[in-house]
Formats: C-alpha cells, sequence, structure tokens
C-alpha cells in the first residue's frame, strides 16, 4: 500500500511538472522591458556631460597643456605623450551606447504625441555627433545608433562612417542630414504642441523650452564656426541668421548656461579622474598653462581653475620623464572645476556664454559677421570669470589694471590670437572645445612634450585613434586606421 | 520531511536484516599466486546482482532464487563462470588475462553499469586509487594525463585556484564548455563564481574541487555526447560520472580506513631575473621606479647615474632617508621576488567507515583536508562529512540514499594584473634593487599606512604621492579575500521491481551551495582612496566588498526498464528504458560595497559609510524532458542501441521550446563472432556511434531591456540615481525572440583490441562533430548603440582521434610492469557564422587589446589583437626615423591556444609489497599570452634584458618605396628595445605579440612510491593493512619555447557570463608549484 502512495505521490509530482507554467520562468527580474521617455533624458544628459569630461576630455586637457601627468606609468602620461587611443568604452558606452542610442529611443517614442522631448533629443545628439566628429574625424553618423527595423533587427549593423565634411553639411545623394539641420529640425520640434513635457527630468533647464531653443541657436553658431576653414559662406550666414533676432545663450552671469548638474553624491568625471576614482592623483596643472596666466596678470580666476596647497601654484612640465612635484604642493583643479569643497559637485559647461562670445568675437574679426568684436571679447573675458566666481569687482579691477590685455589691439592676427588666448583660457574644464579650436586656429601655440610617443612621436595629434572593439566588428572602419597626425577634413 | 523520513528509514535498513527469499554465497577471490585479489568483481548471470570483493579477497553475495551461474572477473585476469548449483562457498582463483574490454563494469549515463564490450561510444573509467595520493586534492587536476581526449588547465598555483577541463574540444561557441558533472547520478555544480571585480580578485575554484577524491570511488567519463540522451542538453560536451565509496562488499563486516597525509609545494616554473641593474630609467637610479633599467650593480655613484642624491633632493630607499649629497647603497636582492612566496602545506585526514554487501550497506566518510598556500595569507581548506546507505526494504523495493556535507574556506589576496588592485601582481614588478625583507617586515607606516617604494599619498612624511598600489604584503595581510561556501548534496532513490524483468525507479538529488566572499580593504590602503561616495577628498577611507552567491539544483528522474532475454529469436536479449525528468537550476547572486570605514579593522558591512554599490542578479531555468532507450544484444557480441529525448525548457521562446535529439550506437564483438581465438589476438570489438544533442539558451536571452544607467568607466564611474531622479538606458545586449536551440552532431568509429592474451589492449577512437545553431552574444559595432546581441549563428567541427594503450609486458609472482598510456589529437574549426559574416568578437571579453573571437576557417578560442605591419615577405616593417616598429593591424590572430596533440603515460611497478608509478605527460603546441613575461621584460627584471650595454637593432626592414626594402639599421638603446619595441604594448593598442609563447611542454606529472604492509605479515590482526606512499607532482617540465610555465591560464575554468571560456592569457597569474609529500592509510 505504501509503495502505491509513494507511485502516486511520483505520478503526481510528475503531471504537475508538465504544466506550461512549469517553464514560465523566463521573465528576467533584473531588469525591464520598457521605460518612459523621462527616465531616459536625465540619463542622456548626464552620458553627454560625462563623454565630453571623463577620457575623451581628460585627453584633450593634457593635449591642450591645462594639465600635465604626475604618473607616467597611467592613461594621463600615454595623453601627455601624445599616445591617444583606448577610448573603447568613450565610444560604446558614452557616446554611442549612453547617449545616441537613447536619444534615438527617446525620439522614436515621442516625436509623434510629445515633440518637446524629440526636439531637445535631436539638439542633444547634434551635439554628441559634432564631439565625436570633431575628435575621431569620419564616424558613423547617418545609420548609427538608428534602433531596429519592423522584424525587430538592428535596421544598420554596420553602420557607415560618414565623411566629416558630409556630418557638417550633409549629403543629399547619400541621404546625410546636415547638423545644422538636424538643430534646426529640433528647434522646429520644441516648439510644436506636446502631450508630455521635460520637468524635474530635464536636469539642465528644468523643462524650459525657451532655453533650449537658445541651446539650439547656440549650435548653430559652434559649429558655423567649427567649419570656418572649409565652408566660410555657410560661417557667415549661419552666424548673421542667429544674430537677426534669434535667442542665443548669451547672458554674461551665466544663467542661460547649458551645464549638467553634479553633486557630491553624484560626483562629476572631473573628480572621479583625479580624486575619488580608483587611480587618483595622475595630473595637475601643467606649468605651460600656469606660464600663461601668469603672463595674463590672472592668478585670481587660476586659483579658481586650480588649487593652491603651497604658497605658490605649482605646475609640472608636459611628458616630464621626472619625478613630479609632491603631491602636497600640486596644483590641481580647483573649485571650478570640482565645485566648492573639491568633491565633484561642479556642473559640466558644454555651451556658455563665454564661449558663445568669443565664438561671434572670432566670427567678427574673419567673416564681418554683425556686432563688435572687442565688445564680444570682453563680454566673454566678463562671463568666463564671473562663470569661475569671481565678483564683479574682482572683474572690474582686473579690466581697469590690464587695458592691454582685455582690449583687442594690433594687427587681425594679433586680435584673433588674443580672442582664442582668452577662449583658451576660458575653457578650462572642456578642453575639447580648446583643441578644436586648436586644430582649427594653430592657437595657441603648443611647445612639443618633454617626451612624444604614440603614433608619430613628431606630429602633434589631430585626431583620436578609433576603438578596437568598433574596428573589430564593423569593417567600415577604416583599417589601418588613420595614424593620429591625420588632420581631419576642418583643420586647418 | 518525507525525504527526511525515507533517509532515516535507509539508515535503520542499513544496519538492519533483509527478508529476502534468497540465499548467500560466500568465498573467496585469489590470484595465482595466491594472494587475495581486492576489488574484483562478482555477480550472477541471470540477474546481475553482484559485488566486490574486500581487502581480503572474500565476498558474500545474496543469491535470489533462479540464480545459476556466478561470473567473477578482474581487470588483467581470465574471467570465470562457475555453475551456482547448491554450493555456497566458492574459492576462485583467476589467472592472469582475461580483458579490460571484456569484463569491465563501467557507468555509463544515469549510473547505469553495463559491461564495457556492450558499448557502442567511447568510455573511460579511472579507479579512485589512481587520483588519491598524488599531490593535488582538486579532483580535475588528478585527472590530468589519465584521459584521452581531455585538455584539463590550471590557472596557477594560488591556492584552491580553478581549473578547466574540455573534453574533446569546444563545441560551443557559448558558455559554458565543461562537461556535466554527476556524483551518485545527480547532476552538480562546477561553477565558477566570479566576483563582481573579477579581474582583481583572488582566484575562485571551481566547485568540483569542493569534491573529497578519497570518497571516489571512480571516475566515468564518456567523452561524447552518445551518452547525453540520458542526461539532457547538459551532456552535450560530455560526462563526468563519479561514483562515491560504497559499502566493504561484505556482509557483517565493518571497514575502517583511516588516512593522512601531508605534502610541501614550491613554486616552480617562474621566470629567471637578472641581477645586474637595479631600479631606475635610462641607467639613472629612481627610488620610486618599477622599472629595473638603473645603473649596473657595482656602477660608481655619482649624481649622474642618481646614486647620489641630487642637491635639494631627499630619497627613500628600502626604509632609510637618503639627504642631498649622500650615496645610496645600490645592490642587488636576487630572492626579492621568489621571497614573497612561501613553502605550501597541505595537511589531509580522512575517516571512511563502510559495510555491507552489494543489497545493504552504508559508506560514512568524513574528511578534512587544510592547505596553505604558496601566496601569503591564504588558505584552502575544505571539510566533508558524507552519509550514504542503501537497502532492500523488501526483496523488490529498494533505497538508496546519500548526503554530503561541505565546507570549504579560500581566503586569498588580490591577484591579476591590475597594479593598484592586485597584490601579486605589484611583487612581480619589484625592481631588482627594492629589499623586499625590509618591505614585508615594515608593509605598515608607523601611522598605519601602507608603506611602499611607489610613493603614498598617505605618507607625506616619507614619500610624495600617486597612486602606485599597496605594498604587497601589506595587501595580503590587511586586505585578504574570504569566502566560505557551505555546499549539501542530497540524493535518495527509489527502485521497485514490478515484474521479474520490470522495474521502476525515481531519483531525486539537490545540490545547493551557498558561498559568502568578502574582501576588505584597510583604511591606509591606496587600494580604496577617496571614494566616489565619500563625498570629501581625504585620506584612505577603506572599504568591504561583500559577494552572496546561492546555487541550487533539483533534479528528479523516473526511469522505467524492462528487460527481456531470448526475444523473438534465441540469444537476442532486450532492454528498454523509458524516463521523465525535470531539472531546476537557481542561482542569485548579491553584493553590497560599502566604502567610508569608521572604525579601523572592523570590518562589518555596518562600519561602512556609505553603502552604494548594491547589487542583485537571479536567475531561474526549468527543463523537462521524456526520454527512452532501446538496448539489443544478439548471442553477448553484437549489440545496438538507440536513445532519443524531447526536451523542454524554460530559456526559449514558448512556442518552440521543445526540441527532440536521438541517438544510435552499434558494437560488434568480432573476435566471439567469429570465433577467433589466437594468442596474438584474444579480442576485437568495433563499434560505431551516432548522436545528436540539443542545447538550450541561456536565461532571460529573448528580450531587449532597459537597466538603471550607469555611465563612465572603471576609473570613474557614475551611477543612478541622480538624488530621487531615476535614470534609465537600454541595455547594451540585445536579445532575441527566434533563438533555437543549438545542436551538436558526432560520429564516432572505435576499435578495441586484447593482443597477446589480453596483455596489450588498445582502445582507439575517431570522432567527428559539427555543432551548428551556436547561441551567441555576438559583438555588434558600439556604433548601432549597442554592444551585443543574441543570435543563433555559425557551425563548428571538431575531428580527432584518441587512443588509449594499456600493457603489462612483465608479470610475475612478484613483479609486475604496467603501462597506460593515452595519446589524443582534436582539430577543431570554424567553418560558418553567418551569411556575410567572417569573424565576430566576443562581447565583453576584451581585455588589454586582445579581443577573443570567432572566425571562419580558424580553430574556435583564437584571440586577436594588434600585430606590427609586415610586408610582402613577412618582415616587420620599421619607422625609418624612430628606429621602432612601424605601425599596427588590428584584428589580427595572436593566439591560438589549441594544442595539436596531448600525450600521457603512466608506468606502474609492483614488487611484492612495493609499488612505484609516474606519470609523464606531453602537451604538444598551443599558445598563450604571458603577461608575467610581458611585465618582467618591459620593465627590465627578465634575464633576457640583461644584455643591454650595447643599443640594439630590431629585426624588420625599412621601407624605402617603390616596393623596396632595407634592413633595418638603427639603433635603439636596451631599455628602449626591451620595453618599448618587445615591451608590454604593440604601439598604442595593448595586445603583445612578443609576449606570445608556444605552450609545448613535456611534464613529469606524478611521482608515487608506496609500500603495502598487510597486517598479517606483521602478525597482527589490529590493523589489516598499513599503506606508505611518497608521492611527487609536476617535478619537471620542459617547455622549449616558452620563458614560463605554459600550464597557466589565468581564467582557469571561469566563464564569462557571455563569452564561454577565454584559454591562453596567462595574466599575472600565481605561478605553478612542484608539489612533494607524504601519505599513511591505515585499513582496520
Amino acid at each position: 500500500m505504501k509503495i502505491k502512495k509513494i507511485a502516486g505521490l511520483l505520478v503526481l509530482v510528475l503531471f504537475t511538472s508538465c504544466t506550461k507554467s512549469f517553464l514560465e520562468v523566463n521573465n528576467d527580474p533584473n531588469s525591464v522591458t520598457d521605460v518612459p521617455p523621462k527616465t531616459l533624458l536625465p540619463n542622456t544628459l548626464v552620458s553627454m556631460a560625462i563623454a565630453n569630461s571623463n577620457e575623451l576630455g581628460r585627453a584633450a586637457g593634457l593635449l591642450m597643456q591645462y594639465n600635465a601627468n604626475s604618473n607616467s606609468a597611467s592613461v594621463a602620461g600615454a595623453y601627455d605623450t601624445w599616445i591617444i587611443s583606448g577610448f573603447e568604452s568613450q565610444w560604446d558606452n558614452e557616446i554611442y551606447g549612453g547617449t545616441l542610442n537613447n536619444l534615438n529611443i527617446i525620439i522614436n517614442k515621442t516625436q509623434a504625441q510629445s515633440p518637446a522631448y524629440a526636439g531637445i533629443a535631436k539638439l542633444q545628439f547634434a551635439y554628441t555627433v559634432s564631439m565625436a566628429t570633431d575628435l575621431f574625424g569620419d564616424v558613423p553618423y547617418s545609420q548609427a545608433a538608428a534602433g531596429f527595423d519592423n522584424a525587430g533587427l538592428i535596421k544598420y549593423p554596420q553602420p557607415v562612417f560618414d565623411a566629416q565634411m558630409d556630418i557638417y553639411l550633409g549629403n543629399t545623394t547619400k541621404g546625410i542630414k546636415s547638423l545644422f539641420n538636424l538643430v534646426r529640425e529640433g528647434l522646429a520640434d520644441i516648439s510644436k504642441p506636446s502631450v508630455q513635457r521635460p520637468t524635474v527630468d530635464d536636469l539642465v533647464y528644468g523643462g524650459d523650452m525657451a532655453k533650449w531653443t537658445r541651446f539650439g541657436n547656440s549650435l548653430l553658431l559652434k559649429f558655423a564656426l567649427q567649419v570656418s576653414n572649409k565652408a566660410p559662406d555657410t560661417t557667415k550666414n549661419v552666424i548673421n541668421d542667429v544674430l537677426a533676432g534669434k535667442p542665443y545663450i548669451d547672458d554674461i552671469n551665466g544663467a542661460l548656461d547649458f551645464k549638467v548638474p553634479f553633486t557630491a553624491a553624484n560626483p562629476n568625471s572631473y573628480y572621479l579622474q583625479d580624486l575619488g576614482g580608483s587611480i587618483p592623483n595622475t595630473q595637475m596643472l601643467s606649468s605651460r598653462f600656469l606660464a600663461l596666466e601668469r603672463s595674463l596678470n590672472d592668478s585670481l580666476r587660476l586659483s579658481k581653475f586650480y588649487t593652491k596647497p603651497a604658497a605658490t601654484f605649482v605646475g609640472a612640465e608636459n611628458g616630464s620623464p621626472f619625478t613630479p612635484p609632491p603631491l602636497v604642493t600640486r596644483s590641481t583643479y580647483g573649485s571650478y572645476v570640482l565645485g566648492p569643497t573639491l568633491s565633484g559637485e561642479a556642473p559640466v559647461r558644454l555651451v556658455t556664454a563665454f564661449r558663445n562670445n568669443f565664438i561671434l568675437a572670432e566670427a567678427a574679426l574673419r567673416f564681418g559677421t554683425t556686432g563688435n568684436a572687442n565688445t564680444y571679447f570682453q563680454n566673454g573675458i566678463k562671463a568666463s570669470m564671473k562663470s569661475a566666481g569671481l565678483s564683479d569687482a574682482d572683474v572690474t579691477a582686473y579690466f581697469a589694471a590690464n587695458p592691454a590685455i582685455v582690449n583687442l589691439s594690433g594687427t587681425p592676427a594679433n586680435q584673433l590670437m588674443q580672442v582664442l588666448m582668452q577662449k583658451y583660457v576660458a575653457s578650462v574644464g572642456n578642453a575639447i572645445e580648446s583643441y578644436n579650436d586648436y586644430r582649427r586656429t594653430g592657437i595657441p601655440s603648443l611647445p612639443q612634450p618633454q617626451t612624444t610617443a604614440g603614433d608619430d612621436p613628431n606630429n602633434f595629434p589631430q585626431r583620436y585613434a578609433y576603438p578596437v572593439t568598433e574596428g573589430s566588428s564593423n569593417p567600415n572602419q577604416p583599417n589601418p586606421r588613420p595614424k593620429t597626425s591625420v588632420k581631419v577634413w576642418w583643420a586647418l | 520531511m518525507r525525504l527526511t523520513t525515507m533517509l532515516l528509514l535507509c539508515v535503520i535498513m542499513a544496519a538492519g536484516k533483509l527478508t529476502a527469499q534468497s540465499r548467500t554465497l560466500q568465498g573467496t577471490v585469489t590470484d595465482e599466486s595466491g594472494a587475495p585479489v581486492t576489488g574484483a568483481s562478482v555477480s550472477i548471470k541471470e540477474n546481475k546482482r553482484g559485488t566486490t570483493t574486500a581487502a581480503d579477497g572474500s565476498f558474500t553475495l545474496s543469491a535470489p532464487a533462479g540464480s545459476k551461474t556466478l561470473v567473477v572477473s578482474y581487470v588483467g585476469k581470465e574471467s570465470q563462470e562457475i555453475t551456482i548449483g547448491n554450493t555456497a562457498s566458492f574459492n576462485v582463483s583467476l589467472k592472469a588475462g582475461g580483458s579490460k574490454n571484456l569484463d569491465e563494469v563501467v557507468v555509463t549515463a544515469l549510473g547505469i553499469t553495463k559491461e564495457r564490450r556492450t558499448l557502442g561510444y567511447a568510455t573511460q573509467t579511472v579507479k579512485g586509487d589512481a587520483i588519491t595520493d598524488k599531490g593535488d586534492g582538486n579532483l580535475l587536476n588528478a585527472l590530468q594525463g589519465k584521459l584521452a581526449g581531455a585538455d584539463i588547465v590550471g590557472s596557477g598555483g594560488a591556492a584552491g585556484a580553478s581549473t578547466s577541463i574540455i573534453l574533446r574540444g569546444i563545441s560551443s561557441f557559448t558558455g559554458n564548455q565543461s562537461p556535466i558533472f554527476v556524483v551518485d547520478g545527480i547532476p552538480v555544480s562546477d561553477d565558477v563564481d566570479e566576483s563582481t571585480i573579477g579581474l582583481y580578485t583572488n582566484q575562485p575554484a571551481n566547485r568540483t574541487a569542493d569534491l573529497n577524491v578519497n570518497d571516489i570511488e571512480s571516475v566515468n567519463v564518456l567523452q561524447g555526447p552518445a551518452a547525453a540522451a540520458l542526461y539532457g542538453s547538459r551532456a552535450s560536451h560530455g560526462a563526468i560520472m563519479i561514483t562515491t565509496k560504497k559499502g566493504s562488499g561484505q556482509k557483517g563486516v565493518v571497514n575502517i580506513t583511516y588516512s593522512s597525509s601531508y605534502m610541501m609545494q614550491k613554486v616552480y616554473g617562474f621566470p629567471e631575473l637578472q641581477n645586474k641593474y637595479g631600479q631606475g630609467a635610462n641607467g639613472v637610479f629612481s627610488a620610486i621606479s618599477t622599472n629595473s633599467f638603473g645603473p649596473a650593480f657595482g656602477s660608481t655613484a655619482s649624481l649622474a647615474n642618481g646614486l647620489i642624491v641630487a642637491p635639494g633632493n631627499t630619497q627613500y630607499v628600502n626604509g632609510v632617508l637618503y639627504t642631498a649629497g649622500q650615496t645610496i647603497p645600490y645592490k642587488a636582492y636576487p630572492d626579492n621576488i621568489m621571497s614573497y612566496f612561501k613553502t605550501g602545506t597541505v595537511f589531509e585526514n580522512n575517516l571512511m567507515i563502510n559495510s555491507g554487501d552489494a543489497r545493504n550497506n552504508y559508506n560514512i566518510a568524513i574528511g578534512n583536508s587544510r592547505q596553505n598556500g604558496i601566496l601569503p595569507n591564504s588558505q584552502f581548506n575544505k571539510t566533508n562529512i558524507a552519509f550514504s546507505a542503501s537497502t532492500y526494504f523488501t526483496d523488490k523495493l529498494s533505497v538508496k540514499a546519500g548526503a554530503t556535507y561541505f565546507s570549504t574556506v579560500q581566503d586569498g589576496i588580490t591577484q591579476g594584473t591590475n597594479g593598484t588592485y592586485s597584490s601579486y601582481a605589484n611583487a612581480v614588478r619589484v625592481p631588482r634593487s627594492v629589499d623586499f625583507e625590509y618591505y614585508k617586515n615594515h608593509y605598515t607606516t608607523p601611522t598605519g599606512y601602507n608603506n611602499w617604494f611607489i610613493p603614498n599619498i598617505y605618507n607625506a612624511a616619507i614619500q610624495d604621492s600617486s597612486s602606485g598600489g599597496d605594498n604587497p604584503y601589506f595587501a595580503a595581510y590587511k586586505n585578504p579575500i574570504k569566502s566560505l561556501l557551505t555546499r549539501v548534496l542530497a540524493n535518495i532513490s527509489m527502485g521497485y521491481d514490478l515484474r521479474k524483468w520490470l522495474n521502476v525507479s525515481y531519483r531525486l538529488g539537490v545540490d545547493a551551495y551557498t558561498e559568502h566572499r568578502k574582501r576588505t580593504i584597510a583604511l591606509g590602503s591606496a587600494q580604496v582612496v577617496r571614494s566616489a561616495f565619500t563625498g570629501t577628498p581625504g585620506p584612505t577611507t577603506g572599504g568591504i566588498m561583500e559577494d552572496v552567491f546561492t546555487r541550487n539544483e533539483i533534479s528528479g528522474d523516473l526511469i522505467i526498464t524492462a528487460k527481456k532475454a531470448n526475444v523473438f529469436v534465441q540469444g537476442l536479449n532486450v532492454n528498454v528504458l523509458a524516463g521523465h525528468s525535470i531539472n531546476q537550476r537557481k542561482f542569485q547572486q548579491i553584493n553590497q560595497t560599502g566604502y567610508g570605514l569608521a572604525v579601523p579593522n572592523y570590518y562589518n558591512i555596518t562600519n561602512a559609510s556609505n553603502l552604494s554599490l548594491s547589487n542583485e542578479y537571479n536567475s531561474l531555468r526549468r527543463v523537462w524532458g521524456v526520454y527512452g532507450q532501446l538496448s539489443l544484444a544478439y548471442n553477448n557480441y553484437l549489440f545496438l542501441e538507440f536513445t532519443g529525448r524531447q526536451d523542454h525548457s524554460s530559456t526559449l521562446p514558448a512556442s518552440k521550446n521543445a526540441y527532440f535529439y536521438p541517438s544510435v550506437s552499434a558494437a560488434f564483438v568480432l573476435s566471439d563472432a567469429l570465433k577467433i581465438n589466437s594468442d596474438l589476438l584474444s579480442f576485437a570489438k568495433l563499434r560505431a556511434s551516432y548522436a545528436k544533442v540539443g542545447e538550450d539558451a541561456p536565461p532571460y536571452a529573448l528580450n531587449n531591456i532597459y537597466l538603471s544607467a550607469s555611465d563612465g568607466n572603471n576609473v570613474a564611474a557614475y551611477a543612478f540615481p541622480f538624488g530621487s531622479t531615476a535614470g534609465f538606458g537600454a541595455a547594451s545586449r540585445l536579445g532575441n525572440k527566434e533563438l533555437r536551440p543549438e545542436f551538436t552532431n558526432t560520429l564516432d568509429f572505435g576499435v578495441n583490441l586484447g593482443l597477446f592474451k589480453n596483455k596489450i589492449n588498445i582502445d582507439a577512437t575517431y570522432y567527428s562533430s559539427k555543432s551548428t545553431d551556436q547561441i551567441v552574444s555576438v559583438a555588434v559595432p558600439g556604433s548601432t548603440g549597442y554592444q551585443s546581441k543574441y543570435a543563433n549563428v555559425g557551425e563548428l567541427t571538431n575531428k580527432g582521434f584518441e587512443i588509449t594503450v594499456t600493457a603489462t609486458p612483465v608479470r610475475t609472482k612478484n613483479f609486475s610492469w604496467n603501462i597506460s598510456g593515452n595519446f589524443s589529437r582534436n582539430r577543431n574549426k570554424v567553418t560558418y557564422i553567418a551569411p556575410g559574416v567572417t569573424s565576430f568578437a566576443y562581447a565583453g571579453t576584451s581585455f588589454s587589446g586582445l579581443v577573443p573571437t570567432v572566425a571562419v576557417g580558424e580553430p574556435f578560442g583564437i584571440i586577436r589583437g594588434a600585430k606590427w605591419v609586415t610586408n610582402a615577405a613577412g618582415q616587420r616593417l620599421v619607422d625609418s626615423t624612430t628606429g621602432q616598429y612601424a605601425n599596427f593591424l588590428l584584428d589580427q590572430t595572436v593566439i591560438n591556444p589549441n594544442r595539436d596533440w596531448i600525450a600521457g603515460l603512466t608506468n606502474t611497478f609492483t614488487f611484492k609489497h612495493f609499488s612505484f608509478s609516474f606519470l609523464v605527460d606531453y602537451k604538444k603546441g598551443g599558445q598563450f599570452e604571458s603577461f608575467t613575461v610581458g611585465v618582467l621584460r618591459a620593465n627590465g627584471s627578465l634575464k633576457v634584458t640583461e644584455d643591454r650595454d650595447q643599443p640594439h637593432i630590431l629585426p624588420g626592414v625599412i621601407d624605402v618605396g617603390g616596393g623596396k626594402y632595407r634592413p633595418n639599421n638603427i639603433q635603439i638603446s636596451g631599455q628602449s628595445y626591451y620595453a618599448t619595441a618587445l615591451g608590454s604594448t604593440t604601439g598604442t593598442s595593448a595586445s603583445n605579440e612578443f609576449a606570445v609563447f608556444d605552450a609545448t611542454t613535456f611534464r613529469v606529472r606524478e611521482f608515487s612510491v608506496s609500500y603495502d604492509l598487510p597486517g598479517s605479515l606483521v602478525n597482527t590482526k589490529i590493523f589489516k593493512n598499513i599503506k606508505f606512499t611518497i608521492y611527487g607532482r609536476n617535478l619537471f617540465f620542459y617547455a622549449p619555447n616558452s620563458l614560463i610555465d605554459p600550464e597557466l591560464s589565468t581564467q582557469g575554468a571561469a566563464t564569462t557570463t557571455t563569452g564561454g571560456l577565454v584559454r591562453g592569457l596567462e595574466l599575472i597569474s600565481a605561478p605553478s608549484t612542484r608539489n612533494v609529500g607524504a601519505s599513511i592509510r591505515v585499513g582496520f
């Protein structure tokens, strides 16, 4: 009898196990299959800021000699000696994965009903693509992060590498939309009626569409100047068009600046690289930037940009093979970049009034665009100083004491140099912008680091090396890749 | 509850008596010399009941009504059939001869025992004797060299480090390549659980390391998938079936065995180092350099070579502060790296108690092993307690049950290449003039900080700053990783004979473990510096990282067997089996990271002020299947077997989750069928089999998902939420709703020969397998917005042959010589991926520019990376201005880890009570990249870098245009030659073709001498026998093309979640060891 009971039990076990629900356990408890756009937007904003400020920006900061390495065995040591590679994570996660792909998802989800989201996503998309092409040259754009076809497969499994010229200026035969037109599309979307609108999920502007419009127009100014060596007519027309009454980021008090916020609890990349991450203390103030700032009598602003733990600023030579100065004396990023408590609570400043003013100053000088170059120039300096935390009185005092520095004078070439030099100084933290300007104008002059290596130890890197991972799965990436000494399209 | 009750009943019954309608046969089995034969098989031909003889050769066997013939057999002896009649006591003398092939009983799938002669597919058996007292307590290491077709690779000499096994080459693009491990019929885990930060952790153990080899009766290996129908998809990479020890074989006799062993391990195979140059660069001394490119020892101290401290400067050298103008003492410390390794020890004790015959028996095994590893502060301790029993409740109802409790402690230090995190890597990088003894005794500063020659930011009084990682002793003693695993393996099975020819049985098994791993980082360590989570810059914060792994597997099998003799025609026996199985695997990993310890030396998570990184991962998968087997035997010389199985898996799309796969095998004993009975060819069997096996997908591979976002990289990581704002992003891996099961088809042909009265036995197999529709997480270009995607792609073939030879060249009354050899060769090739796709990279497995890649036409497992550009003649191009290599091409095959062939040879000599055996093996081919060599060469420590006085010229040519080249004649410095050109990086990407070595190795793997003293010899009954053994392991190796022991694959058995097993990378593994030990085994 007992045996039969046991056998009966077994049969029960068996047949209950064969029911359909037995196998219905494949719903992933570790993730979700859909999320609303308002949870994607904060991620894209932070991600684009990190793309700008993390390794890509750090490399530019060393190339542009704001910083010098203080640990030659670290990546900072590599960048400082012109080894400009290893950006797999930046390409995969920060640019295409974290930012562009999620932006495209937002656009697809919201284009029809809530174009406010789609519009700002397009502006972010244009900014991020410009950053990618400025650094890497030809990059995937028209087919990049383009989502899925109707069968649920990746629409472009091996995106083509679009020519930088086509990215900026468009190419109708190839169906490539210019970044200018992408921005214009975004601006149009912003002004349409929208069911959902961003609020607190818009970490930068809190859903203020007027400010996003200013951001979009500012992008047009930036892109216009970027192509000025190759398409001067575009430069002139686009800038004059914006200046004919369209709002852009122009408040010299910085209230309109496109700044992605960070906090001590969610600190910025500068802090994580230099202090909070797993490999800290790898870079410090470059003695070359220090010398420039001294020549500009700008030590007050410099004290916001960099710390002064000893009595005086202590810099290091770029590419130095020697022991760096002791940590306790080193000047490293200060309150402007790391925040008042140096804990990474400073924002990442992507598009600002000071840079717009310098853009307009340069455009006025070179192309005669609307406005007075010297006014723009001075507004740029003021905006930068205020952004750095100087008081109005400090600014006034500096202007009074340094008339030769704050007024454009001499040959057009000299005036241009003054503008770009101040733009360079103001761009501490966002060295990618300075790297773009340098390759576009050759200003400021950058002496070769004490030791150089990389693809071409004799020539300044004109681009970043393509990532290995993209190349191993995408035959459209040039192989062998261009050396880092090969110029990008818009370069001088 | 019911299970417990049953178990209790078993215990009672095991000690009790039985009430069968049968009588008891007993007797003794001896050899020609009259010595007792232990372990001989004694069975009743009619009903297959059987037992094995005890140490004194005795047996007791219950013979039910209808028993007519007693079959007695033993390896290397001629078997005998004896008519039972009315005899109750038998004294059987076995003659030499006989055939292993003929008579041996082997365990096949589901624990079904069969005579080897009936099998149509390849199988191998390793007895418990061959794996105990061989100098390694990890079962897989102990199998090294003993199995044809098995590639077993360890991950270094760290205590408990994992070992991987691959049978007949890799047959799947994905996941686990490991065969299924089955203990007493229950599938068990051989997983390797990687900590969250896998690369900088202790080398975790593979879970079969928990098993006690002393409690293993035998290991049966099915190399191919032929038997997989019965085990299901998890046996598609072969099966390793472990049978634990059972009753003594004799009713009423209690066998007690106590054994104790002690072993020592010394580092062996570390690269040779130079002692001519010390710390510094470009011939100039620097006290903070990790390079040994300083001045030569014996140089006159000067300001120029840095040995006189420059004005305004101070130098802190080996614990002494030197001020300006002082001369720094400068000499070699030849032992500084090697002194980091200790002599490892393993102390092991085992107690076995068992009793009973084949029907009613019990076994108790208690084992404890304590290993102190070669790395400081590392240990691997195992305790296990096992109990098993089987009994017949009635003549028809049998019950078997067993449970084993395991406790495994693995404490160790951080390893891997990352200098900031890895204790061991920092030890390897010590320059030749650093006094390690000083740093060993002073690893903390007076204020409790880490003291190291690489400047430490917390040690401002002595040093300046920077992140150089920890003093390796500080890291070892103050920042250890501790793991405690608790595991239970339990099984119960019941069988009932419905009819004489019909049996129903059910078997239920559980394998469950929880591992708690904890890594602590002391205040004062460079490892967790100013955490992202403390919010403020400042001193070191300390940290705690905890991982909890829980794995639980339940398997149930209902098996109905029917057998009938003389069906249709005389001599045709039929055996039918039908089964149903369920399997559930549950896994959970929870990890918690806390930074900012408030109280020093208090490592409780409540002491952390920031608990920001916690995570949880769960997975659950289920499979149920039905299967059947039809076996036909004709006149005991022709055997045919068909199997079929249909599985249903939870991981496949619901509408298409069922898949069927069949197998067929045949064996033909030529010598019996054709009545060949010559002394030359004593036995001949041909066999052939075809099998198809399906395998399901990983769990949760069907859908595209979103995850809470994190940005940045390993150096600067950012994680949402931002304050109270959530941030999500699309996961970088895409799912696939159309996934199908993958299949492997195998053809297997074999021949077994017994020559010269079976003194030589040969077993040869040729196989060819093809795996299709592989489920892979294929890398997709990052510019798509994703990084990988699950897909059914590809086709992979494995072809090869395996030969095992056993021979007894000499056998006299007092002396015998046995040889057992094996040879195997596998050729693996990826034949197809997808339309238009010729290669893809494994997602997420690339490391330092080395990208594990699958490419058409190449073997599986290759690693691609950068290679210097060459001209058409294969000469490397040199840059005419720098004298360095010009440029490199990405996506080139740099490493092929697959072996050409593997052979092992065991010789065993016995003389009276002495026995001597040794095992040598030879592994031909296979490549690996040694980061240890790369690092030591680039930092000027390796012996070859001694040659640096004269400038060097890189071999290569310079492009002079027009397709013409001239030989390179540009001189570069020795440092530039070793550190830059041959160094640890290729150009600006990190793979290094000069650190790739051929892994060909000849090795004296095992050696043992034993003396077995029977109690009778010294006229005592206190003990039955005492066996003394002295053994050695890895005593010698010869690897002509490598600067380091090639048997180091850092990943060991660890599989990445998506990429499967990555082989051929030595990422600064703890070196191999040479082991010597002794044991004593007393039988009562």
